[in-house]
């Protein structure tokens, strides 16, 4: 779609006030320009204008500055300010007693046996764990932001780390509590969305690739020249899906035309992909869903898009009697495909953080790691958990080997990164198109 | 009683409906407005409602504006398709509702309330079940295809469930069926045996019977089973999401979901909803004017 002025509703040049644009300059000024020492003073002064330019907004109704929130990469790796007042909580206290500690996660993405262990562990101060689910990151950025609501631990992805600071909701952690974090691959002690791992923990890795069944699928896909090309591959037709996640979908599509940034803001660029993506829609009539790790083994589907979790996931859900082996993970052997993580923050919000600490580090336990990896089919970013070691155990069969995330994956793979609200608006409208058939 | 005791008894025995109708219906309504005519949170990119009608601003709106008559018109496809699907629909279930609830009403006899709470039955059941059922019924290998190819014996293997039209517009029809037969049934009940009876001493035939009095006597039933389908219809993403999920067969509600999903688009999902809410006036105007003519004409 070409753009238009009123199609960037949120960032519409024309309402450029003169007030908005000494925000965004004092947000720019303070938010990116401030080292070491000037850290704290500059942060105070930051949170205070977003919320001047947030409440400015409710107040004064449509007339809103582009944000200037500043945006993480590997080029552009940031240390988030800590806030006066939001320092991380004293070492070595003991955890509340009889507390409630409150997770909020996606459904089925956390093993319940995680739970039952965390509790046992800290019986003596009577720790109740509620686990509540959310669907989309917009529903639990709204509920997060709502003050009565009091979780501990949210697992975001990293991507919305910025926010999360930047609006004051999550706490910095408390190293002392998280020995366990030794047993995670390095890169998490310095990831480029939170130098020093001050707020997160990393969560779980997942590649984006294609998931297949071999007796559907004849096609030796891996040996395609490009073989993102079978989502417009008409003898898929009708058999065929993409994940319903507009990032994932654009991302696949930039990466199919050859592109290397997923992140990309060139408009010859986005047009190229939403052409290609109309002209799939045409070619193959895909589903765009992101249950394909239940369709590809009940036969729902031949051929999907697919996250290295899903094909893990999908042995589990094989009807009886067929054998594992039909099932194929593609990621670029190369590494160069879409590679991403979830992360663990304890929430401002949060009554436990004593308690959110140490199940944060029960989670990194190797053990527990490894349970979770087996009820969720997410991988945890455990040094111990290799590709040799999965399959030699018999947790994953051989021919899944493609669907492990490698460490090396990180350095080479491409990462879907916050997008600047302009930016973003350009990807939503592609992918509504896409949508609208 | 006194006059005025009686004159104020029907106002209050309407409060709590008028109470009802401001709680859940007028004020969710100019939060859906102020929404639609608001702006969107910097950092969050949720929605920020504009409470006074004065600041109100057309951004939202006209984005989907655009996106509906404009040049790149990508919205009126799902629109348009919506206004078929469940157009065809309404047909469908007419045609299937009518001779049911005529039977049941005429020869059911004493079993008339065995017949209509079996025919409620499966409204037992959550819809989503339901359509969930038919996930399953109609997979390739599903037991639907199996009776089309008896048993595999005829090289039938249709794959309803790739973004078929007709998987969806199946769904809707068997989704909301019952609601035609109910109101149909209630307005054919009332026709009096003794008025058929006129008609046929009067020389009508059996189609002439129908035409000249059936018919025009079951009008309200028809309207109102019309409406009552057809509304929830227009605004199901529900069966197209679990029946295709392909963005072939993408209606209305299924672009509302999706808006309200993506960062920073809720507000379009409101102005989206003031769209649907001008293409439902059309058979809600039509549905006031045919009540009131029948009431007049009785």
């Amino acid at each position: 779609m070409p753009r238009t002025p009123g199609s960037q509703s949120d960032a519409n040049p024309r309402d450029n006030s003169k007030a908005a644009l000494t925000r965004r300059r004092l947000l720019q000024t303070s938010l990116l320009a401030v080292p070491g020492a000037m850290a704290l003073g500059a942060c105070a002064r930051a949170s205070d204008a977003t919320t001047a330019a947030a409440s400015g907004a409710s107040a004064s109704g449509a007339a809103i500055a582009p944000t200037t929130l500043q945006i993480a990469s590997p080029d552009n790796p940031v240390r988030w300010p800590i806030a006066p007042g939001n320092e991380p909580i004293a070492s070595g206290l003991k955890p509340e007693q009889n507390g409630v500690l409150r997770l909020y996660n996606y459904p089925d993405y956390l093993d319940p046996e995680a739970i039952k262990t965390f509790e046992k562990k800290y019986a003596d101060s009577g720790v109740k764990v509620e686990l509540s689910t959310f669907n989309d990151t917009q529903e639990a950025l709204t509920k997060i932001r709502n003050a009565g609501s009091a979780f501990d631990i949210y697992f975001p992805s990293y991507d919305s780390i910025g926010k999360l600071v930047t609006g004051g909701l999550i706490r910095p952690l408390q190293h002392s509590y998280i020995p366990n974090i030794a047993n995670v691959y390095p890169e998490f002690l310095d990831p480029f969305y939170d130098l020093g791992w001050q707020y997160t923990a990393p969560y779980a890795l997942y590649t984006t690739g294609i998931g297949w069944r071999t007796d559907r699928v004849s096609e030796d896909i891996p040996s395609l020249v490009n073989p993102y090309d079978v989502f417009w591959d008409a003898k898929y037709r009708e058999h065929i899906a993409v994940l319903d996640d507009y990032r994932e979908g654009i991302g696949m599509t930039l990466l199919r035309n050859g592109g290397t940034n997923v992140n990309t803001d060139d408009d010859a660029l986005l047009n190229a992909a939403r052409d290609a993506m109309l002209e799939m829609n045409a070619a193959t009539k895909p589903r765009v869903t992101i249950s394909g790790y239940t369709d590809i083994p009940e036969g729902r589907l031949d051929i999907s898009q697919a996250w290295s979790g899903d094909l893990i996931m999908a042995v589990n859900y094989l009807p009886e009697g067929v054998s594992p082996d039909i099932l194929r993970y593609w990621f670029p052997k190369d590494g160069k495909g879409l590679v991403n993580n979830d992360t663990m923050v304890t929430l401002k919000g949060g009554q436990s953080p004593v308690l959110a600490h140490l199940f944060i580090n029960h989670i990194l336990d190797q053990a527990t790691a490894m349970g979770n990896f087996m009820y969720t089919g997410y991988q945890p970013p455990q040094v111990s958990i290799t590709a040799e070691s999965l399959v030699s155990d018999g947790v994953i069969p051989a021919t899944l080997k493609e669907a492990v995330v490698l460490p090396g994956y990180f350095k080479t793979g491409y990462r879907t990164l916050e997008l600047p609200p302009e930016t973003d608006a350009k990807y939503a409208a592609i992918w509504q198109q896409f949508k609208a058939g | 009683m006194s006059k005025g005791v009686q004159r104020l008894t029907w106002p209050i025995l309407g409060l709590p409906a008028v109470a009802w109708m401001f709680l859940f219906l007028a004020i969710p309504f100019y939060v859906l407005l102020c929404t639609a005519f608001g702006s969107i949170d910097p950092l969050f990119r949720n929605p920020v409602p504009a409470w006074n009608p004065l600041d109100w601003r057309l951004t939202q709106v006209a984005v989907v504006f655009e996106r509906l008559f404009g040049p790149d018109n990508f919205y009126l496809p799902p629109v348009m398709r919506t206004i078929g699907f469940v157009l065809i629909a309404v047909v469908i279930s007419l045609l299937i509702a009518f001779p049911v609830a005529y039977f049941t009403a005429k020869y059911a006899g004493r079993r008339k309330a065995l017949v209509l709470t079996l025919l409620v039955a499966p409204f037992w059941i959550s819809y989503m079940m339901r359509m969930l059922a038919w996930v399953n019924l109609l997979q390739t290998d599903g037991i639907v295809n199996n009776i089309l190819s008896l048993g595999g014996l005829l090289p039938i293997e249709v794959n309803w469930l790739a973004g078929k039209w007709y998987t969806v517009v199946m769904g809707l029809i068997y989704g909301y069926v019952p609601y035609m037969i109910l109101p149909l049934f209630a307005a054919l009940d009332r026709i009096s045996p003794s008025l058929l009876e006129a008609a046929r001493d009067l020389g009508a035939g059996g189609f002439d019977v129908f035409k000249r009095v059936i018919l025009p006597m079951s009008i309200p039933g028809i309207a109102a089973g019309t409406l009552l389908i057809s509304l929830p219809m227009m605004g199901d993403y529900f069966t197209t999401e679990l029946l295709s999920g392909s963005p072939e067969t993408s209606m209305i509600g299924s672009l509302i979901n999706t808006s309200i999903s993506s960062p920073g688009q809720s507000g379009q999902a409101a102005a989206l909803i003031l769209v649907l809410l001008v293409v439902l006036a059309a058979p809600m105007i039509w549905y006031t004017r045919s009540t009131s003519t029948a009431e007049a004409r009785s």
